[in-house]
């Protein structure tokens, strides 16, 4: 497994990290109708039409991560790297086929956004499919579009660990071979599975024959879960994989909400530790400490529906309070211990300063992104990113609907805020708030000026966005924490090379002064020294919990579906596909 | 089996005990059986749903079936190798080994085989996986141990007629147009074939979400699955499944005995 001898940990978080980018790899590498091979350039860009099975293609490190070795797929590698910055969100793929009238004239028609995303792409069309979605949902070109699939990969901070591992007879703790060997089990069933879904039909449908212009399947990445609409979702069935446990030693936090904590494990780094921008870093402990990422894809149906069912089983763990926590929380989130014993609801209040935070389901979160990005490419001197944001201003309306996301995740926010917290000087200004929730005021503002806007997904180009965002992540820990073994491990990872080895980068030092500066801020400095930064992490806990009860209100609770229902689902593709056929015959 | 799952269930691992103390019942086993149930108890069986298969069908559906599972079980590098069957509308994965595949298409023709020199018998192929221990050789066991940690049951049923749903109609009806609904019937037949053989690989994808901590370190190699064997058996062998289960008492670790 190419990880370096380093921390526990550490390994277990590149196992973590590598089992999104896998996962979505192999999502979208069966789900992404293939451009013609023409249009796969650049070095990733091996791309070789049958399963390669023999091919002499020399063993890529990617190719290593779990022992499976997949085509390429651009659409995943840009999406992941993408993904790679928001720090283990949870990774929702939204599969969507395209209708479009059958005179579509896709030049013509397109927005200018995606013109100006196209270009950016660099190859011509790359992923036309990928983001034809944009102008597809203003539907001003009359095409209509519908999600076939869902599929969401979190990683879960867990409940009780106890009753986690008293599922499993062996482990006590569970060590990262062990993870990882589970995880490639995981990834081995998903690569089946992928398969043996209605949606894999149609893929291969549009796949072979070219000329059907009529129907596409789109993906779309993001890190929220949008409900889904109400047919689409009575239409769905949920099929979940059995979590991976990756660590149990400790008693698990009670999170209860997959989708909040997520976003609650990233918190903690920024909030009391001394690294406020060490994510990672912090996250890293989060792992090691227990936090039982578990990942969970759920092909098809609705996310909401597997979210409400953890929820549920946290909140049983509940009673077990850390032993940890109540020092911690009475050291620096005195609010904390409260929320985390009993109020589930208070709890996010509490850490958060800001009102969008608040338990309520409402729906403000999303934006952050989008206004982050903004802000980022505004502060930004690279030029390709500014692309980017355009094309997501494309996107912003179609998602307006959908602006009311009970889960949204406030975390969304937050991330783009701490970015922009790094960089820009204004941020600062808030280090009060940073304190408590370093990332969230700042995003609030900034939000509350762009337009909703749901996911980051698509296409965008990784590289622009990975400078800037990303290394300024890493440079924090590097810079501030003195937790070393982490970064090594980090920065050994095989499949993320490229994330790595930027120390040096004036935008790193930049962002070391930043840190500077945060760490004179009187309340960050508190909390410099690592014990308190492993409390922390659990103190943290209890905003997801809040965040689970929103879930669990707002979630609606799926019938069970039987194997009788997956017929008539078949049938309703095998239908499907029968009109595909017809309508690529007139075509 | 669901005995012997009941067990397991209450026969943690020395390590694993200490969460069991708090939340489950006592282990009601003795302690000196523990030892010998731990043995048993790893063995993970999987019993997969019968499948009526017609004597063209089988070559397709045991190489959907078992490929299916090695590719869970080959945990070794792999470059997935997709196979759209002929029959179906599924689309299984390879995990591209030649060997691995050899051995399987040989292990069919056997069982082709004895269908044929056997009709009217349920047959059931066993798949096992196995950890191999060397061990010093006493007086009752072989040198090398083979200890069974997984095995998976596919049961087929050939029909002896092409037509085997329609069986008893059949002599006493006569059909106006038998072409039309012999095609619509055996169309029929295939489509719940089909949806029978999907259900079977969803059976597989979850027993093996659910049960991961039965599985042995993966072993230094690429590609190649776990250690494993493919046995052949039906209705009319005595024991049915259970041979194999003698043979797991046979060369079990001879604590087992004592």
């Amino acid at each position: 497994m190419a990880v370096n001898p380093h921390s526990e940990p550490a390994k277990m978080e590149q196992i973590i990290t590598e089992f999104f980018a896998k996962s979505l790899h192999i999502i979208l590498e069966s789900r992404c109708p293939y451009v013609s091979s023409r249009n796969y350039s650049g070095e990733q860009i091996l791309y070789s039409p049958s399963s390669s099975a023999s091919s002499s293609s020399s063993t890529r490190p990617r190719d290593k991560w779990f022992n499976l070795a997949l085509r390429d797929c651009p659409a995943a590698l840009e999406n992941i790297d993408f993904w790679r910055q928001s720090n283990l969100e949870p990774m929702v793929v939204d599969v969507v086929l395209v209708q479009r009238p059958l005179n579509w004239d896709y030049t013509s028609s397109s927005p200018n956004p995606r013109v100006a995303f196209e270009r950016n792409s660099s190859s011509k069309d790359r992923f036309p499919f990928v983001w034809k979605s944009d102008s597809d949902e203003f539907g001003s070109d009359g095409s209509t579009e519908k999600i076939i699939e869902r599929w969401v990969v979190q990683y879960e901070s867990k409940k009780g660990c106890k009753e986690a591992c008293s599922g499993s007879k062996r482990s006590s703790s569970t060590s990262s071979h062990a993870l990882y060997k589970k995880s490639i089990l995981l990834l081995r069933s998903l690569y089946v599975t992928v398969r043996l879904l209605p949606a894999y039909k149609i893929f291969r449908e549009i796949n072979s024959s070219g000329q059907i212009r009529s129907f596409n399947l789109i993906h779309r990445v993001s890190s929220s879960v949008e409900p889904l609409i109400r047919r689409d979702e009575a239409e769905m069935q949920q099929f979940m994989f059995t979590p991976v446990e990756t660590s149990c030693d400790y008693v698990g936090s009670p999170l209860a909400d997959p989708l909040k904590r997520l976003p609650s494990v990233p918190m903690p780094q920024y909030s009391p530790s001394s690294s406020p921008f060490g994510r990672r870093h912090s996250w890293s402990y989060d792992a090691n400490r227990a936090s039982p990422p578990s990942a969970l894809p759920s092909p098809s149906p609705s996310p909401t529906y597997s979210e409400s069912r953890t929820l549920h089983s946290k909140f049983g763990n509940h009673p077990h309070p850390h032993p940890h926590r109540p020092p911690t929380s009475s050291s620096r989130y005195p609010s904390l211990e409260i929320a985390q014993v009993h109020n589930k609801d208070m709890g996010y209040d509490e850490y958060v300063p800001s009102p969008n935070f608040s338990p309520s389901t409402s729906p403000s979160p999303p934006m952050y992104l989008q206004g982050s990005n903004m802000l980022k490419v505004l502060l930004r001197s690279d030029s390709a990113p500014v692309y980017i944001p355009t094309s997501r201003l494309g996107d912003a309306p179609l998602s307006s609907n959908k602006t009311v996301l009970p889960f949204s995740p406030p975390h969304k926010g937050t991330r783009p805020c701490l970015s922009l917290l790094e960089r820009s000087p204004s941020a600062l200004q808030g280090a009060k708030l940073l304190k408590e929730d370093h990332s969230k005021p700042s995003g609030v503002k900034i939000s509350s000026n762009s337009s909703p806007h749901k996911s980051f997904s698509r296409s965008c180009s990784r590289l622009s966005f990975e400078d800037s965002y990303d290394d300024s992540e890493f440079s924090g820990p590097f810079v501030v924490d003195d937790d070393e073994l982490i970064d090594h491990g980090i920065g050994s990872r095989p499949g993320s090379s490229d994330r790595s080895g930027n120390l040096g980068t004036p935008h790193e030092r930049a962002v070391g002064a930043l840190v500077q500066m945060l760490k004179k801020a009187p309340p960050l400095q508190q909390d410099l020294n690592r014990s308190h930064s492993q409390k922390q992490i659990q103190i943290q806990d209890p905003p997801p919990v809040a965040a689970s009860n929103m879930a669990a209100s707002s979630s609606r609770v799926s019938p069970v579906k039987t194997t009788s229902d997956a017929l008539e689902e078949l049938k309703v593709y095998m239908d499907m596909k029968q009109l595909l056929l017809r309508q690529s015959g007139k075509s | 089996m669901t005995g012997f799952r009941y067990l397991k269930a209450y026969s943690p691992k020395t390590e694993g005990q200490v969460h069991y103390e708090t939340e489950q019942q006592p282990d009601p086993t003795p302690i000196c059986y523990r030892f010998l149930i731990r043995h048993i108890m790893n063995c993970e069986v999987c019993q997969l749903k019968e499948l009526d298969v017609e004597y063209f069908e089988i070559r397709e559906v045991l190489q959907c079936i078992l490929h299916t599972i090695f590719f869970h079980r080959a945990l070794g590098l792999v470059r997935p190798k997709d196979i759209d069957l002929q029959l179906f509308e599924i689309t299984y994965v390879q995990c591209g080994d030649a060997e691995l595949e050899k051995k399987v298409d040989e292990k069919i023709d056997q069982f082709i085989d004895k269908v044929e020199k056997h009709p009217n018998k349920k047959n059931q192929i066993c798949l096992s996986f196995f950890e191999v221990k060397n061990k010093q050789a006493t007086w009752f066991t072989h040198k090398v141990e083979h200890l069974y940690w997984e095995q998976w049951y596919i049961n087929i049923n050939v029909a002896q007629h092409p037509k085997p749903i329609s069986g008893k109609s059949h002599h006493s009806k006569l059909v106006l147009d038998p072409g039309e609904s012999a095609s619509e019937e055996r169309n029929a037949r295939r489509a719940t074939l089909e949806s029978s053989l999907h259900e079977v690989l969803f059976q597989i994808i979850k027993f093996v979400n659910e049960k991961k901590d039965h599985i042995p370190p993966i072993p230094n190699m690429e590609g190649v699955s776990f250690p494993y064997e493919i046995t052949i058996s039906s209705s009319s062998d005595s024991a049915f499944g259970m041979d194999m289960f003698k043979r797991m008492l046979q060369t079990g670790h001879p604590t087992m005995l004592s």
